[in-house]
């Protein structure tokens, strides 16, 4: 299966987290045009692939997770706001035949993405 | 580096050219080069904010990964500075201090496909990763913020570090 999935992981609980607003964009000339956005569910993934294979085009595309309410929202009060921000991951699908796997590994002061599968 | 460790270092790409596949070596030209001090604690020191790059792909520090830092303000990234990495992966001085680092949404971006072509790693193009932004809030100017991100052309790290 070719397009764009993702997974994001508590590495403090070592579970998935629900419930995390995507942004998924893909650039268009200099600019970064909003495609979709989407939640994750109980599993931590969406429910359908974020891009389709057949929708798949070479070019840049972007993930900004909205994590940082879903961290103010279990934060205890006086807890700081969570250092790694909403991260946002820029990559490019260089070969519309492969599938790339997106998973966000991620704790209030740690963020790590990679090529999955 | 000391003439002897660069005969070291030599000897042992050598010696594990010759046991491991070709491919562990071959990828990469001209290799950045490997860490020969320990790092310095900055154990109490005052407020600043500082970065470290380190190459997961080469064991070696991320010398010379361009990098920019930006604040958000009304709405959109402003660029602070324009900086090379050291040696050491690090920069000479601090990104921000004392007044200078103030409370707010940042974001470094860093030239990991310019860092990786510069060292002769083959990669796809356009590349899996290009310019990356490296996200984070500084709330509380009285700390101290290390920054460290740990990086290979397929995957990345970062973290409130020390």
């Amino acid at each position: 299966m070719a397009g764009i999935t993702t997974h994001i992981l508590d590495t403090n609980l070592g579970r998935p987290i629900s419930g995390v607003r995507i942004e998924f964009s893909r650039k268009e000339g200099e600019a970064w045009k909003l495609v979709k956005t989407v939640a994750t569910n109980a599993d931590g993934r969406t429910d359908g692939p974020i891009l389709k294979g057949d929708d798949a085009a070479v070019g840049e595309y972007e993930l900004v997770f909205r994590i940082s309410e879903i961290f103010r929202a279990k934060a205890t009060a006086g807890d700081p706001p969570a250092f790694i921000d909403d991260p946002v991951v820029r990559f490019s699908i260089f070969d519309v035949k492969q599938h790339y796997h997106v998973p966000m590994l991620c704790a209030p002061g740690s963020f790590t993405t990679y090529r999955g599968s | 580096m000391t003439e002897k460790m660069k005969i070291d270092r030599r000897s042992l790409l050598l010696a594990g050219a010759a046991t491991l596949p070709t491919m562990a070596f071959a990828q990469t030209g001209n290799q950045p080069s490997a860490l020969t001090v320990a790092p310095a604690s900055q154990s109490g020191l005052g407020p600043r904010l500082t970065m470290h790059a380190i190459d997961t792909f080469h064991g070696t520090p991320g010398a010379g990964m361009k990098c920019d830092l930006e604040v958000f303000e009304s709405g959109a990234y402003r660029r602070i500075s324009s900086f090379e990495t050291a040696a050491t992966g690090r920069t000479q001085e601090p990104l921000l201090v004392d007044d200078a680092l103030k409370a707010g949404r940042y974001q470094l971006l860093m030239h990991f496909e310019a860092y990786f072509a510069k060292y002769g790693v083959k990669l796809p193009s356009p590349n899996f990763y290009s310019i990356v932004p490296i996200r984070f809030v500084i709330q509380d100017v009285t700390q101290r913020y290390h920054l460290p991100v740990l990086f290979s052309p397929w995957g990345y790290s970062y973290y409130r570090g020390s």
